[in-house]
C-alpha cells in the first residue's frame, strides 16, 4: 500500500477531465451534506469526534478549491443534534431534512437505535445515508437509500474470536478456555449472545466463566475476582461505556490481570482518551477493542493533521469514518454523480474502487451490496501500547504487531 | 348521567368540534414535516394525557407509570405488525385490549395501597416491563416499511393524513372522556377523589369503580402508546416505557387543568409545540437550554395557575353556577319506615391495635327511632366503634347484628347499602361541583338510578334545608353548611341508621341550634341516629340516651342528666375537677 499518494491515477484524471468539461464558475451553488449526530447526551463525545473528521475533510476539500466538477463549489456540513434518545433523534432527522431540503446526503447516527431511528425519515425523504452502525437491522430492512461502511455486529461476533485465535497463534500460543463479563445492553447482548450459543464451541473453545451485569458499575471487583481461579487463556469484555470500563481496567489491575491476561472489549470506548486518562499508561497496557475502522498504514500525515488541527491525541474510528464518509461523497462529485439525492444515491450504488476514498476503510474497497452493505467490510483489533492505541489486525490495517503476554 | 350532564355535553360537543375544524385547518396550512409531525405529536400525548385524567385526574390516585400502558400498546401494534403483517388498524385496538388487561392485573395488587404508596409502586411498573422487553430482545423494532399500502399501515406519505389520525383518536377519546365525567363513573371516581372511605360509606364499591377506571385508563393510554410507534417508525423500551412518558401525561393534565377532559387538551397544545420548538432553535445553539427555558416556563404558569390553566380561566372568566334545573317545589322526604325494636344490636364487640385495646367487650342497643349519643373522652374508642360498626375495621371478637343482619366482615360499601349512613369528623366536599351533584354520591350508593338518585338528593337537601342552593358550588358553603350537605349525603342513600361523628364540631351555638332542629327533624321521620359528640349541652337537648365510653369500655349508660350524674363519668370525662368542684 503505497503511503504518499493523496489521490489515486483515476481520481486525477476524472478530476482533470471533469474541470476541462465544466468551466469553474464564479459563484457555483455549495453543496450541503447533513451531520445528525449526539451533540449532547452520554455519546456526546462520539458526536463530536465525527464532526472534527468530517469538518477536517470538509475544510481540506473547500481550501483545495471545492468540487471541481462543480466549478468549486463548497461543501458545506449542516449538524443536527440527536440529543440522547432515538425520538429525539428521528426529531433531528425529520427537522434536518423539513429545514435542508436540498441536502445531497446525510450522515449518522453512531449509535445504531438513533441510526435505525432516523433512517426511517431518510428513507422516506429518499436522501441517501451514509453510516458505519453496527446493527444488522440497519441493512436488513430492504431500505434503497441507506448505505452502511462497517462490518454489522453479526460479523463482528462471528470473526472477533477467530481474529483474536490468529493473533494468538502468531504469538505462539494455542489458548483453549475463555472467559465472558458482559453488561446486558443491546449492544453488549448481540456481541455475547452467539458466542455463548456457538461461536466458541465451533472454535473448541471452552467458556469457563461468565458474568453478566447490569450498568452502571459501582464496583467490579466481585465481576473480576473469580477469573483468577477460572484460569481463562483470554478474556472477552462486553462493557458498553467508559465509566464502566475503568472499573473493570482498575479491578483486572488490582488482581494483577493487567499486562497478563490477554483481554478484549468490544466497541471504541475503551480506545477513548479518556480511558488512559482516568487509569494510567500501565493500566491500559495490552488491553485490545474491536473496532470496524482505524487509521492503518499510509495515513500517517492525515492522522497528523488532525492532531494538530483538534488537538486531539490521536485520530480514531468515528473521526476517521466522517473523514472517509465525506470524501467518498466528494469522489461520487467529482466522478459525475449529480449533486443532488437522487444523483447521490445512483452513485453510491454504483460505486466500485478500491483506492482514492477506499482507503479510508478497512478491506480498502467501496462498494455496496443490494442491503447497502460495504462489501469487504471487516473489523480491526485495536491495542493499547504505551498509553496509545495502536491498529494490530488484520494484517493488512496494522501498525503495530500485537502484544499478546 | 350525572345531573345536567346533558347540556355539559352539547356544550362541551359544540366546543369541541370547533376545535377539531381548527386545528384540521391549520395542520392543512403547514407543509414544514418537521411541523406537520409536531401537530401529530399532540393530539397523541393529549390523548395520553386524557388516559391519565380518567384514572388519575378524576379518582386522584396518582400514577406515575402509565408509561406502562403506553409502552404496552406501542409493542403491541409494532409487534402484531413485525410478526403477523398485522395492519395497526387492528393493532391499535388490540394494543387497546392488551392495556385494559394490563390496568386490570395492575390494579389487583396495587389498590390495596394508598396515596404516596400506590403512586410509588405504579412508577415500578413501567421499569420492570422495560427490562422485560430488553431481556426478551425487543431493544430497537422498527416498524417494516409498507410502500404499497400507505393507507391501510398508517404509513402515509402526506403527514397531513397522519395527523388526521391522531386528531381522529383525540376526538373519540375526548368523547370517552366526557362521557365518563357526565356519568355516575366519573361522579364516583371523583368521590374517590375526595375521600375514599366516606365515599365508600356512602355505599359506593370504590374498588371496583378505580379497577374500572384503571382499565378504561389503560386502554385509552394504550392507544395513544400504539399510535405514536406509528409515528414514530421504530420502538425502544426507552422510547415509550420511560418515566419522561409518564411524566408527559401527568406534566401535560397538571398544566391544562386536572379532572376536566380538556386539560390534557389544553397541557398538550401549549407543551408540546413550546417542546419541540425549544429543541428545534435553542437545541442546536446551547445544548440543553431547552430542558431550562421548559423547566422554568412549567415552574412559572404552574405558579400563576396552580390549578391548571383549564381552571384558572374558567375561574376568572366564565364564573357562573352551574346550569341546573330548578329543584322541585315539593320534593319527597326520604322514604324511612317507621319501625319498632331494636335496631342495632352490638354484643362483646373488641378491637386491639397491637397491646392497645381500644374498643373492649363493647355492648349495648338502639332501638328504632332512638337517638343515642356516645360521649367519652379523646381516646377513648368512639370513632374506631363506627369504623368497626361499618367495616372500616374488621373486629376481633364479638357481634353487631343490624335489623337482622350481623354486620361483621362486611365491606364498607356493603354495610351503607344495608341502610347504615355515616358521616366523618372532617368533611370533604367537591368545592367546584354543585351542592346536588355533592349529595348525588350519596344516592349513587345506594344503587338507584340516575333519576331515582336525582330525586333522592333533592329530598335530602329538602330534608336539611339546603333545596335553596341545590345548584351552587359546594365551595361557597360555611362550615355549618359543609356540615349539613354531609348530612344530605348519608340521606340520600335512604338509611334507617345514621352514624354521626362529631357533626357539630366547630359550630357556634346558633349554628349548633339549627343543626339539632335538623336532626331532630330526621328523627321524626324514623331515621334512628347514634352520634359521637364532645359538644355537652347540645347532646344533652338532643339524646335520648347516652353510652359513655372510656379506655374501649363501656363505663356508663342511660339517660343523658342519670348519666351525667355519674361520679365514674364525670371523674373520667369532665376531669377529678369538675367533680371536686360540684362537691364542694
Amino acid at each position: 500500500m503505497p503511503a504518499t499518494t493523496t489521490i489515486g491515477r483515476r481520481t486525477a484524471l476524472g478530476l482533470g477531465l471533469a474541470s476541462l468539461g465544466r468551466p469553474a464558475l464564479a459563484a457555483a451553488k455549495p453543496v450541503k451534506i447533513g451531520m445528525l449526530m449526539p451533540f449532547t447526551g452520554p455519546w456526546a463525545r462520539e458526536g463530536i469526534l465525527e464532526r472534527l473528521g468530517a469538518e477536517m475533510a470538509i475544510a481540506g476539500v473547500n481550501a483545495a478549491g471545492g468540487i471541481r466538477a462543480l466549478g468549486g463549489a463548497q461543501l458545506i456540513l449542516v449538524p443536527y443534534d440527536t440529543q440522547d434518545t432515538a425520538e429525539r433523534a428521528k426529531d433531528g432527522a425529520t427537522r434536518m431534512i423539513a429545514d435542508h431540503p436540498d441536502l445531497i446526503a446525510g450522515i449518522g447516527c453512531w449509535l445504531s437505535t438513533f441510526t435505525l431511528a432516523a433512517t426511517e425519515v431518510s428513507e422516506r425523504a429518499k436522501l441517501p445515508w451514509l453510516t458505519h452502525g453496527y446493527s444488522d437491522a440497519i441493512t436488513a430492512r430492504g431500505f434503497h437509500y441507506v448505505f452502511d461502511t462497517s462490518a454489522p455486529a453479526s460479523y463482528q461476533a462471528a470473526h472477533t474470536v477467530p481474529a483474536m485465535l490468529a493473533m494468538a497463534r502468531a504469538a505462539g500460543k494455542h489458548p483453549t478456555k475463555v472467559a465472558i463479563i458482559g453488561d446486558n445492553t443491546a449492544a453488549s447482548v448481540s456481541f455475547t449472545k452467539p458466542l455463548r450459543t456457538h461461536v466458541l464451541k465451533d472454535l473448541g473453545l471452552k467458556l469457563v466463566l461468565d458474568e453478566t451485569y447490569t450498568p452502571p458499575l459501582a464496583d467490579a471487583s466481585g465481576l473480576v475476582q473469580p477469573l483468577r481461579a477460572a484460569g481463562a487463556d483470554f478474556l472477552l469484555l462486553a462493557s458498553s461505556n467508559v465509566p464502566d470500563d475503568k472499573l473493570l481496567l482498575d479491578a483486572l489491575h488490582e488482581f494483577g490481570l493487567s499486562g497478563h491476561l490477554p483481554a478484549l472489549t468490544e466497541g471504541g470506548h475503551m480506545v477513548a482518551p479518556e480511558v488512559v486518562q482516568t487509569t494510567g499508561t500501565h493500566i491500559v497496557q495490552g488491553m485490545m477493542a474491536v473496532v470496524t475502522n482505524w487509521p492503518g498504514p499510509g495515513t500517517g500525515p492525515l492522522v497528523e493533521r488532525f492532531m494538530k488541527r483538534t488537538k486531539e491525541p490521536w485520530m480514531g474510528q468515528e473521526s476517521i469514518f466522517a473523514y472517509g464518509h465525506i470524501m467518498l461523497l466528494r469522489y461520487l462529485l467529482e466522478h459525475g454523480a449529480a449533486a443532488t439525492k437522487p444523483g447521490i444515491a445512483q452513485g453510491l450504488r454504483r460505486i466500485d474502487i478500491t483506492d482514492g476514498p477506499a482507503r479510508y476503510f478497512p478491506g480498502h474497497r467501496l462498494q455496496f451490496d443490494a442491503k447497502g452493505l460495504r462489501v469487504g467490510a471487516t473489523l480491526v483489533i485495536v491495542q493499547w501500547q504505551g498509553g496509545k492505541p495502536v491498529s494490530v489486525y488484520p494484517p493488512d490495517t496494522a501498525t503495530s504487531k500485537a502484544i499478546w503476554a | 348521567m350525572r345531573v345536567g350532564g346533558a347540556a355539559r355535553l352539547r356544550r362541551d360537543g359544540i366546543a369541541l368540534a370547533v376545535v377539531t375544524v381548527i386545528y384540521v385547518g391549520l395542520a392543512a396550512s403547514v407543509h414544514n414535516s418537521y411541523y406537520q409531525l409536531m401537530l401529530t405529536l399532540v393530539p397523541i400525548w393529549a390523548v395520553l394525557g386524557l388516559g391519565w385524567n380518567l384514572f388519575s385526574g378524576m379518582s386522584g390516585l396518582v400514577s406515575f407509570g402509565h408509561a406502562a400502558f403506553f409502552g404496552i400498546g406501542a409493542y403491541v401494534v409494532t409487534l402484531a405488525l413485525v410478526y403477523w403483517n398485522l395492519t395497526p388498524w387492528i393493532g391499535i385496538p388490540l394494543g387497546m385490549l392488551a392495556g385494559a388487561v394490563a390496568g386490570g392485573l395492575i390494579g389487583l395488587p396495587t389498590f390495596r395501597l394508598r396515596g404516596h404508596y400506590f403512586a410509588l409502586s405504579m412508577l415500578a411498573y413501567p421499569l420492570a416491563i422495560l427490562y422485560v422487553f430488553e431481556y426478551l430482545g425487543f431493544q430497537e423494532v422498527p416498524l417494516p416499511m409498507h410502500r404499497d399500502h400507505p393507507a391501510l399501515f398508517l404509513q402515509f406519505n402526506n403527514p397531513l393524513l397522519s395527523t388526521l389520525v391522531a386528531v381522529g383518536l383525540f376526538v373519540a377519546a375526548m368523547i370517552a372522556g366526557m362521557l365518563v365525567e357526565n356519568s355516575r363513573f366519573g361522579l364516583a371516581l371523583l368521590a374517590i377523589r375526595q375521600n375514599e372511605l366516606a365515599a365508600e360509606a356512602a355505599g359506593l364499591d370504590t374498588w371496583r369503580w378505580k379497577m374500572r377506571g384503571l382499565i378504561a385508563s389503560g386502554a385509552i393510554a394504550a392507544a395513544a402508546g400504539g399510535l405514536y410507534a406509528c409515528v414514530l417508525l421504530i420502538v425502544t423500551p426507552d422510547s415509550v416505557f420511560s418515566v419522561l412518558v409518564s411524566a408527559q401525561a401527568l406534566v401535560v393534565t397538571l398544566f391544562g387543568g386536572v379532572a376536566t377532559v380538556w386539560g390534557p387538551a389544553i397541557g398538550a397544545a401549549v407543551l408540546i409545540p413550546l417542546a419541540e420548538t425549544l429543541n428545534a432553535k435553542l437545541g442546536n445553539i446551547i445544548p440543553g437550554i431547552q430542558g431550562v427555558v421548559y423547566g422554568v416556563a412549567i415552574i412559572a404558569i404552574m405558579l400563576a395557575a396552580p390549578e391548571g390553566l383549564f381552571w384558572t380561566f374558567r375561574d376568572r372568566f366564565f364564573r357562573r353556577a352551574p346550569a341546573l334545573p330548578p329543584i322541585r317545589a315539593r320534593a319527597p322526604p326520604p322514604a324511612v319506615r317507621a319501625e319498632a325494636g331494636i335496631l342495632l344490636d352490638v354484643r362483646g364487640l373488641s378491637k386491639s391495635f397491637g397491646g392497645l385495646r381500644a374498643v373492649q367487650d363493647v355492648t349495648f342497643t338502639v332501638g328504632a327511632g332512638e337517638i343515642l349519643g356516645i360521649i367519652g373522652p379523646n381516646g377513648a374508642g368512639k370513632t374506631t366503634l363506627f369504623n368497626l360498626l361499618n367495616g372500616v375495621l374488621r373486629a376481633d371478637a364479638g357481634a353487631a347484628v343490624f335489623a337482622g343482619t350481623e354486620l361483621r366482615g362486611r365491606k364498607v360499601h356493603q354495610v351503607a347499602r344495608r341502610g347504615v349512613g355515616r358521616t366523618f369528623q372532617v368533611v370533604r366536599s367537591f368545592p367546584r361541583l354543585s351542592l346536588l351533584e355533592n349529595v348525588i354520591v350519596g344516592a349513587y350508593g345506594a344503587g338507584l338510578d340516575d333519576t331515582a338518585a336525582a330525586g333522592a338528593a333533592e329530598a335530602a337537601l329538602e330534608a336539611v334545608g339546603l333545596a335553596d342552593r341545590a345548584a351552587r358550588p359546594a365551595g361557597e358553603l360555611t362550615n355549618k353548611g359543609l356540615r349539613l350537605m354531609e348530612l344530605a349525603r348519608a340521606l340520600a342513600g335512604s338509611p334507617r341508621l345514621l352514624l354521626l361523628d362529631e357533626t357539630l364540631a366547630g359550630l357556634g351555638r346558633e349554628e349548633c341550634d339549627e343543626l339539632l332542629t335538623v336532626l331532630r327533624g330526621l328523627r321524626e321521620r324514623g331515621v334512628t341516629i347514634v352520634i359521637i359528640e364532645h359538644t355537652m349541652h347540645a347532646m344533652l337537648r338532643l339524646a335520648d340516651r347516652f353510652l359513655v365510653l372510656d379506655h374501649g369500655r363501656v363505663l356508663a349508660e342511660g339517660a343523658p342528666h342519670a348519666v351525667m350524674e355519674n361520679p365514674a363519668v364525670i371523674e373520667a370525662y369532665l376531669g377529678s375537677k369538675f367533680l371536686a368542684r360540684q362537691h364542694a
